[in-house]
């Protein structure tokens, strides 16, 4: 296992006008979990590829510890990977599915079933060695293909691509913890892509956020919820994602069309305000909006709770609300919020 | 007003009986493989049901050409040489109606479904959420009266679920139509139903408004149906109860009678605004929601209490 460290990279596939992956830095330390998190388009196929070795960056440096791999193909990389649907020879039954990384390798037969014994049990599929693969429940395949991923103890890095994808929703946890425990276990360092939030904030250590190629925040979860560096960061983590408002600071306020929300002692200037759907209220007086819809998902001490949707400007806005709430002209109050230039934070 | 007369959609399936309300978002809420895709193919008539009858306004249902009821699919299908226009235009070329028309026609409903500036772009060049709306269109263009999206958003990513949740209500309840809604999570019931109509094993189990059926669950199933995620089971021997995860509390509540619970934290997972807490109580896997990111020891004993209000009881059998 290695610390895996990116730096200046990019990407342009043949043919294309942009970099798919730009001046990209990226630091994954030895035995972590990291996970990138984006939309589709934001560039994380293409960057499972650079670090699997079937993409070779146009410019930049990849090293996994202090080996330079930017120039190294795939074959040569000790790089696994666990896909969205698990892939296993389907004629194969479990052990042999596990020993055949080791084989290739020119591993010994006995020493290979040994170590293919140790890696089940650690999954806790030891007791399915036997079985043909179609005869296995999907949970129980992606079990077997991440078995195939770490039985080779030289490997330097496991890629994870949305490996919960083909499990049953109320069984997506359980492999999610599997592979936690093993991967502490092992000290495997990890890098798992995803579209999911929840995945990327519940699996990772740490979390990129990636955006048009680019990375635009790492940090801890609790890091890239509660403090985003950048808008979209704050609108693509979180349910619903954080609302933003055009504003300016004057006279010691944010204000809005002239309506102070909050007090700052930020430069004054134009401005976008952040803030989350439990950082607002409604209320009386504040920001003016038009209530859209109310669509309350739990009851609360026997009040429906839930968000309401609401308008400014043309602008959707989503704040958390309890009770009976009609549509009609309301306000908005802020207990907390956000200050963001040019889509960085600046307060 | 469309109507389901004791159809039974197989031999041996409960008869169905519901009256769909007109103008508004009926979302049918049921697990995979409960008889939601196979409702939706009777009512557009691609299946015939085993018995009973459909009706629009207490008259039968014309058979699938004359229906004026569009289906839907996940898969959202549309013809991939045809541009947008010629897409959302197709069921109009199918009638022979001449092309001026249809093209008028076309730009009409792409400029409520917001696709004017796509018109002339072809199906692989639009994101999920645009290739679902061309979609809608064609049936709008159908002329149909009648919408039945069967999962329409199960292929798409959470952010642009979110987006399009929203979005799509708007839209459907402002064109008038009598929407049919199929889905695995109750989040798309809460946020898009008027009606909700739980479905298990081919059957009905409840309908009623969205809140309602919350509140009032008539039984467990209908309980676990209507909670994401799903309910947590205590059981005393007469009465199983059935509590949602967001009534369990990590602190103790301060009003009326509580039950105090050992939870044994099995696994901790947050989406950034809530926090699931995946454990044991006894033998019962229990999930517990909080809002904000929380953490908790996994493998160790967690103390969490329950109102008693909020626990809902059933018979047991």
């Amino acid at each position: 296992m290695a610390a895996i460290e990116l730096s200046g990279v990019s990407f342009r596939y043949p043919g294309s006008t942009g970099e798919a992956i730009e001046n990209l830095s990226l630091n994954v330390d030895d035995k972590a979990t990291h996970a990138l998190l984006g939309a589709s388009g934001a560039g994380k196929t293409t960057m499972l590829n650079l670090l699997s070795g079937l993409l070779l960056p146009t410019s930049g440096r990849i090293l996994f510890g202090d080996r330079d791999v930017s120039a190294v193909p795939a074959a040569k990389r000790n790089v696994a990977q666990v896909f969205q649907f698990p892939v296993l020879y389907p004629r194969m039954n479990v052990l042999e599915n596990l020993v055949f990384p080791l084989c290739n390798n020119g591993w010994k037969k006995l020493d290979a079933a040994a170590r293919a014994l140790e890696i089940a049990k650690e999954l806790g599929i030891e007791i399915v060695l036997e079985a043909n693969v179609s005869a296995l429940t999907l949970f129980e395949r992606q079990l077997v293909a991440i078995g195939r991923a770490l039985v080779r103890p030289d490997v330097a890095l496991v890629l994870l691509d949305e490996p919960l994808t083909s499990v049953q929703p109320e069984l997506k946890w359980r492999l999610r913890r599997t592979l936690r425990k093993v991967q502490a276990d092992l000290g495997v360092t990890m890098i798992y892509v995803t579209h999911d939030q929840t995945e990327a904030l519940t699996f990772a250590s740490a979390v990129s956020v990636m955006h048009g190629g680019h990375i635009l925040q790492t940090g801890s979860p609790m890091e890239v919820h509660d403090h985003p560096e950048h808008e979209y960061v704050g609108f693509f983590i979180g349910s619903p994602g954080m609302n933003f408002v055009k504003a300016e600071v004057k006279r010691g306020a944010v204000r809005v069309n002239g309506t102070a929300l909050a007090s700052t002692d930020h430069a004054e200037g134009e401005c976008t305000v952040g803030f989350r759907a439990d950082w607002a209220m409604l209320a009386p007086d504040g920001l003016p909006v038009e209530i859209t819809g109310f669509r309350p998902d739990a009851v609360q001490n026997g009040m429906p709770v839930g968000i309401a949707s609401l308008k400014h400007d043309g602008n959707r806005l989503h704040v958390r609300a309890e009770g009976l709430i009609a549509p009609g002209p309301s306000h908005v109050q802020l207990k907390h919020h956000m200050l963001f230039r040019e889509g960085r934070r600046v307060a | 007003m469309l109507a389901l007369d004791a159809i039974t959609l197989r031999a041996g399936d409960p008869p169905l009986n519901h009256v769909f309300t007109d103008a508004a978002i009926t979302v049918v809420l049921g697990a995979n493989r409960s008889g939601k895709t196979l409702l939706c193919r009777v009512i557009a008539g691609l299946t015939s049901p085993h018995s009973g009858e459909l009706l629009l306004d207490d008259a039968p249902l014309a058979s699938y050409l004359e229906r004026p009821v569009a289906l839907v699919t996940q898969s959202f299908v549309n013809y991939p040489a045809w541009t947008v226009a010629d897409n959302i235009a197709s069921p109009l070329t199918a009638r022979g109606v001449a092309r001026s028309v249809r093209d008028t026609k076309a730009r009409d409903i792409a400029r409520k479904l917001g696709l004017e500036a796509l018109l002339h772009r072809y199906p692989h060049e639009l994101s999920g959420g645009q290739q679902q709306r061309v979609a809608i269109g064609r049936a709008l263009a159908k002329g149909a009266r009648v919408l039945v999206l069967d999962e329409p958003l199960v292929n798409l990513d959470y952010k642009l679920r979110e987006a399009l949740r929203e979005e799509l209500r708007g839209l459907l309840v402002a064109e008038g139509l009598t929407v049919i809604y199929t889905t695995t999570d109750p989040v798309d019931a809460f946020a898009m139903a008027h009606d909700v109509v739980l479905m298990e094993d081919h059957g009905f189990v409840q309908s009623g408004a969205p809140l309602d059926v919350y509140r009032q669950p008539k039984s467990f199933t209908a309980a676990a149906l209507m909670s994401e995620p799903t309910v947590n089971a205590l059981s005393d021997g007469k009465t199983v109860g059935a509590i949602r995860p967001e009534h369990v509390r990590l602190t103790r509540p301060g009003d009326g009678a509580v039950k105090e619970l050992q939870l044994l934290v099995e696994e901790v997972e947050t989406n950034g605004t809530h926090t699931f807490i995946h454990g044991l109580v006894g033998r019962d896997g229990w999930i517990v929601k909080v809002e904000g990111m929380v953490r908790a020891e996994i493998d160790r004993p967690l103390q969490v209490w329950v109102r008693e209000a909020d626990i809902l009881r059933f018979e047991s059998h």
